[in-house]
């Protein structure tokens, strides 16, 4: 009775400790990227303190508006990646491409509705992170409703520009089927001309006119910029006309290279 | 297997993966390039901001880029000779890999990191050591042997100190399959070494001196290079800290590896 009660207790106890390890597998994941956001958060306050300890404005920034700018940059990033070149690669590579394709939905419209799912849950999972900036360092939030209409609209204007922009690099991947070049190469220039790094107001004349052309910043600077302050609202309706002009040349020209690609695409492995 | 069979057996796996490498020559080449534009990013922003301010808290831009470079040069040592660290986990103890290496009459510590070498790491290589020898330039800090073999031996010694924390930390994949989160949230720390300590609050500097010693790796070593008033123990304890803490992680490996199971699948 008594052994039979100890190997039960033993058998279920090794059960139930292995809830904790499953759980532990994938969330710790999550709390791995909080942890680093939370590190590259002191690390970007620290800095840019440093860089106006001697000066009180750079590009016409002043310390506190530059902080909150990279810190909401930080926060509202997933927009400007949206891990469709590397999905596309992905699926070139390992012949799921050819299931995809077999499906009786857009193909193209099934990922711009996965990228905005996955931009929002992004958004969610980064609370912390602003709830870390606000009790640390002062984010200061707009209360403005007019402010976070013309940044939501500002930023899915961008996503869908990235989104466009980073699906006809993605069908380069039908012809080549290799694309972490590519995807390397778009992620470094990602990276620097978004302004997530550097407000494009602090860029040398030369390097924000590249920023400007180039459409990384479509969805990090141009929205994140009215949440900061640094542009007013007002200015907005003349953008939201150059981000959908942007938009329909992309979207028109993605539609147009994916047709294309479809026709050499090569299903791999089985 | 006796002690000086290993340099030999090295040689021969990573002449297999060399080899391997050679058959994808456009990856090999992405792959070495690849680290020099993710850094690429990161020294624009600095140049393009310290290009328009009088200094950092009192640091110049080649003070500020000697810092940086170090840092880089250590990092890509663990980058290329003990990335398979990172793998541990996903690729080994998962899989059932590592049984492989139990069964074989070689340390199972040395075959894991002979397992890959990484040509990643050879872009962090160069970029480190490009900005080392551009900011060493406009500091006129003149190159004699002295300071070759000093550049030399704190990189060594900074090296080693990455390797060592991710080896303590990888270890978390004998429990829990998986150790790159544990790992990447002690190596992560690395990025405040990329800036001098002085512009962090204190308790930052006394964390990467004493915890994680990344100061070792970069700060220290860099300040003494350009001639500041370094203290004696920072400017040249790189390479005791980076001693005890291998003697350290190698404990940890080995009651790690004592708790292996295997996956059983």
């Amino acid at each position: 009775m008594m052994a039979t009660l100890k190997r039960a207790l033993r058998a279920y106890g090794a059960i139930v400790a292995t809830v904790p390890k499953m759980f532990m597998a994938y969330s710790i994941w999550v709390w791995m990227s909080w942890f680093v956001q939370i590190i590259a958060v002191v690390i970007l306050v620290a800095f840019w303190r440093a860089v106006f300890s001697n000066t009180a404005t750079v590009g016409g920034l002043d310390l506190d508006t530059t902080i909150n700018y990279l810190l909401l940059g930080m926060i509202f990033r997933a927009g400007q990646n949206t891990d469709v070149l590397y999905e596309i690669g992905e699926m070139v590579r390992d012949g799921r491409i050819g299931v995809t394709l077999l499906r009786p939905v857009d193909m193209q419209a099934t990922y711009y509705v996965i990228n905005l799912a996955n931009m929002g849950l992004d958004t969610l999972l980064s609370i912390p992170i602003a709830l870390f900036a606000w009790l640390v360092y002062g984010l200061s939030l707009s209360g403005d409703p007019l402010v976070w209409l013309a940044f939501l609209v500002t930023l899915l204007l961008g996503n869908a520009v990235m989104f466009c922009f980073d699906w006809i690099i993605g069908c380069v991947g039908f012809y080549s089927t290799e694309i972490w070049g590519l995807s390397v190469l778009r992620f470094g220039f990602g990276l620097f001309f978004s302004g997530a790094l550097i407000p494009l107001d602090m860029m040398p004349d030369w390097l924000r006119a590249i920023a400007s052309v180039l459409p990384f910043s479509q969805a990090l600077y141009l929205p994140v910029s009215v949440l900061a302050g640094i542009n007013p609202v007002s200015a907005m309706p003349r953008i939201w006309l150059m981000q959908l002009g942007y938009l329909v040349v992309l979207l028109v020209a993605s539609r147009l290279v994916f047709g294309r690609a479809l026709r050499v695409v090569t299903v791999q492995g089985g | 297997m006796a002690l000086w069979h290993y340099p030999g057996l090295y040689w021969l796996f990573l002449k297999n993966r060399l080899k391997i490498l050679m058959e994808y020559r456009m990856n090999f080449l992405i792959g070495a390039t690849s680290t020099i534009m993710i850094q690429g990013a990161g020294l624009l922003t600095v140049w393009v901001i310290m290009s328009q301010i009088p200094d950092l808290n009192g640091w110049t831009l080649p003070q500020v880029l000697l810092i940086y470079g170090m840092i880089t040069l250590s990092k890509s040592i663990n980058h290329m000779f003990a990335d398979n660290l990172w793998t541990l986990g996903r690729d080994y103890v998962r899989t059932g890999q590592f049984d492989r290496f139990m069964l074989r009459p070689v340390d199972p510590l040395f075959h894991l990191l002979a397992d890959r070498f990484c040509h990643d790491g050879i872009g962090n290589f160069l970029v480190g050591l490009v900005l080392i020898v551009i900011a060493a330039g406009r500091l006129d800090v003149t190159w004699t042997p002295l300071h070759v073999a000093y550049l030399a031996l704190m990189t060594l010694s900074g090296g080693v100190i990455f390797i060592a924390l991710n080896l303590m930390t990888c270890v978390s994949a004998f429990w829990i399959m998986d150790s790159v989160p544990v790992t990447r949230v002690v190596f992560e720390m690395h990025e405040f070494a990329k800036y001098p300590l002085s512009i962090y609050p204190r308790a930052i500097g006394l964390l990467l001196t004493w915890a994680i010693p990344f100061g070792f790796a970069s700060y220290f070593p860099a300040t003494r290079l350009m001639g500041l008033d370094t203290p004696l123990w920072q400017a040249y304890g790189a390479p005791l800290v980076a001693a005890v803490l291998l003697a350290v992680a190698l404990a940890v490996w080995r009651f790690g590896l004592r708790h292996y199971g295997s996956t059983g699948t």
